[in-house]
């Protein structure tokens, strides 16, 4: 079927890419020399491009204070995922006694979304004493239902006989886990990894309920926060803006198939 | 099938093997057991918790006292704001549709047999599992009146005489706000339908132009209807984004101007933690959860079916 004429096909395509980078372009172009803010028209290209704006940025706000805080948080909730996850994943792989009755619970949870709890969650988790801190933050996205999921249908594909055969060697179910099916389950394990990371990382509505100190923030909060008190006024906000950005756009690229396949398979989060 | 009757070692000893099949039955319990925990704490007692304090007069600090159906009283008939905020909240959930047709067009440009197809689809698909407060930045500086790009293009084309106040007007802002939204959703809309294309079996469009079947009528009858569970799971997502889209409206507009970009996310969270009227904004809650539910048990009626499903056990 190569009768059509191509160029039609890539002369929208280009349209849209360009849609889709310009903004990237316009916020890059602010960040290195802020020119637009206060004279119009706007130039397309940078005049004198420099950096200043990113040591402004070190400047202004605790910005490694707030990188590490979303560090600490996204690595919680990346190890929860990938052990919490995996056990529960197991677990739906066997038959006993109330199964049924989990499996209920797992779909029906999957239908509430995080956003109609968040009340009761927060006044909970001040219960727990746990407000303003790391595990407070990431406590509520440690396991996720459709991550427990494509674990199990992970473990569903590795036959029943190689699950007997390390039994009858004698290892015990927590080993059979940890050492038969994890490795077998790569796939699984990334897109978990992949999943509980984009999601922690991103996160901004628990975060801002949540954080009462400032050396608490995360990243976006700390970056509404930048907005709120400096508004448009600097090209700091657009380098600050740029150097969250980056981390994101580098480690798509670098694993994006992997990005891509989780973030289909994880398609409907509840 | 239980495991444990299975099992290769279960020779006469019925006691042994009782014992065995408890202890199996409590590691698979301890294996759910920190999942279960989370669930518990964070979906199925809030959950309830929300649903009766939406039935009571509470604040912290305060003991609580019934209130019977005050709330709800409040939210339907006295509270102009909540019945903003729901409109704005379909009138996002509209637009999903649209982005989801765009994104089919897209899907079937990148699925031809083109040169550099893959980067078109990375660029694309780039914008979606970026920090949507950084997004939300981005689109800010777009659309603003006096230096953003949206009002350089249109006044330097003649489209407009003077440059349009996007987030600072009624008119303008909420379609602002869905636009930015729809340029980061594109993408993922665009991946699931390409996938879905990607699965129809290709003998099927050699068999139809054999036949004499025109390209709209091979779109019409075997595209479409075969992509009809991958537009489904579009519609689905599209849904649960417009009745959980915080993030960007919160950072664009602030829920402004004067409440034009008002949804129920962002009034829940402002009647709750900026005014801290929890208990009223519980009431919310319990109705913006119900019209979750009704639209989405509606669309799955439309659908026909469990499309819905995620894991068919």
């Amino acid at each position: 079927m190569h009768r059509y004429p191509r160029w039609p096909i890539h002369l929208t395509l280009l349209g849209v890419s360009f849609v889709m980078l310009v903004p990237f372009y316009w916020v890059l172009k602010t960040s290195v020399s802020g020119e637009n803010i206060f004279a119009y028209p706007p130039s397309v290209i940078p005049k004198n491009p420099h950096l200043f704006y990113y040591v402004d940025v070190w400047y202004y706000i605790p910005f490694a204070r707030y990188f590490l805080n979303s560090v600490i948080v996204s690595f919680l909730c990346v190890a929860a995922n990938v052990v919490f996850n995996a056990m529960a994943g197991y677990a739906l792989t066997r038959g006993f006694a109330g199964k049924s009755l989990v499996l209920m619970l797992f779909l029906s949870c999957m239908m509430v979304p995080f956003q109609a709890t968040i009340i009761p969650a927060y006044l909970m988790t001040g219960r727990l004493g746990l407000l303003d801190s790391h595990l407070g933050l990431a406590l509520p996205q440690m396991s996720t239902i459709v991550c427990i999921f494509v674990f199990k249908a992970s473990f569903d594909a590795v036959p029943r006989s190689l699950i007997d055969a390390a039994k009858i060697d004698g290892l015990s179910e927590w080993r059979i886990v940890w050492r038969v099916m994890m490795p077998l389950a790569k796939a699984a394990i990334a897109t978990n990894v992949i999943l509980g990371f984009i999601w922690s990382w991103n996160n901004f509505l628990w975060p801002l309920i949540v954080t009462r100190s400032a050396d608490m923030q995360t990243l976006p909060l700390g970056l509404a926060r930048f907005l709120s008190y400096q508004e448009d006024t600097t090209g700091a906000l657009y380098a600050f803006c740029i150097m969250v950005l980056a981390p994101g756009i580098l480690l798509f690229l670098l694993a994006q198939k992997e990005f891509i396949r989780g973030l289909t398979s994880g398609a409907t989060k509840g | 099938m239980s495991a444990a009757a299975t099992h290769p070692e279960a020779p006469g000893r019925p006691r042994l093997l009782a014992r065995k099949r408890v202890r199996q039955t409590m590691l698979v319990w301890c294996f759910l057991l920190p999942s279960l925990a989370i669930f518990l704490i964070y979906r199925v007692i809030p959950l309830g918790w929300n649903f009766v304090l939406s039935f009571q007069d509470w604040s912290p600090m305060r003991p609580a006292r019934w209130a019977g159906l005050d709330h709800y009283e409040e939210m339907f008939f006295h509270d102009e704001v909540f019945w903003t905020a729901c409109w704005n909240t379909l009138i996002f959930m509209a637009s999903a549709p649209l982005a989801i047709a765009m994104a089919l067009g897209l899907a079937l440009l990148v699925n031809a047999d083109i040169r550099g197809r893959d980067v078109y689809r990375t660029i694309i698909f780039i914008s979606y599992p970026l920090m949507t407060v950084a997004v939300a930045i981005i689109w800010r500086w777009m659309f603003d009146e006096r230096v953003g790009l949206i009002n350089y293009v249109a006044r330097e084309a003649g489209l407009v005489d003077r440059p349009i106040p996007f987030l600072n007007s009624f008119t303008w802002a909420l379609p602002s706000v869905i636009a930015a939204n729809i340029w980061q959703m594109l993408g993922f809309y665009m991946i699931i339908l390409l996938t879905g294309l990607q699965n129809i079996p290709q003998n099927l469009y050699e068999a139809a132009a054999i036949d004499g079947a025109a390209a709209r009528h091979r779109f019409r009858r075997i595209t479409l209807p075969l992509l009809k569970p991958s537009l489904f799971l579009c519609f689905v997502i599209g849904m649960l984004n417009s009745f959980t889209s915080f993030d960007l409206v919160y950072v664009m507009t602030g829920g402004g101007p004067a409440r034009a970009t008002e949804l129920l996310v962002t009034y829940i969270y402002k009647l709750s933690f900026v005014q801290t009227k929890f208990d009223y904004a519980a009431a919310v809650t319990v109705f913006f959860f119900v019209l979750l539910i009704v639209v989405a048990w509606g669309a799955n009626r439309l659908s026909g079916g469990n499309a819905g499903a995620v894991e068919a056990d």
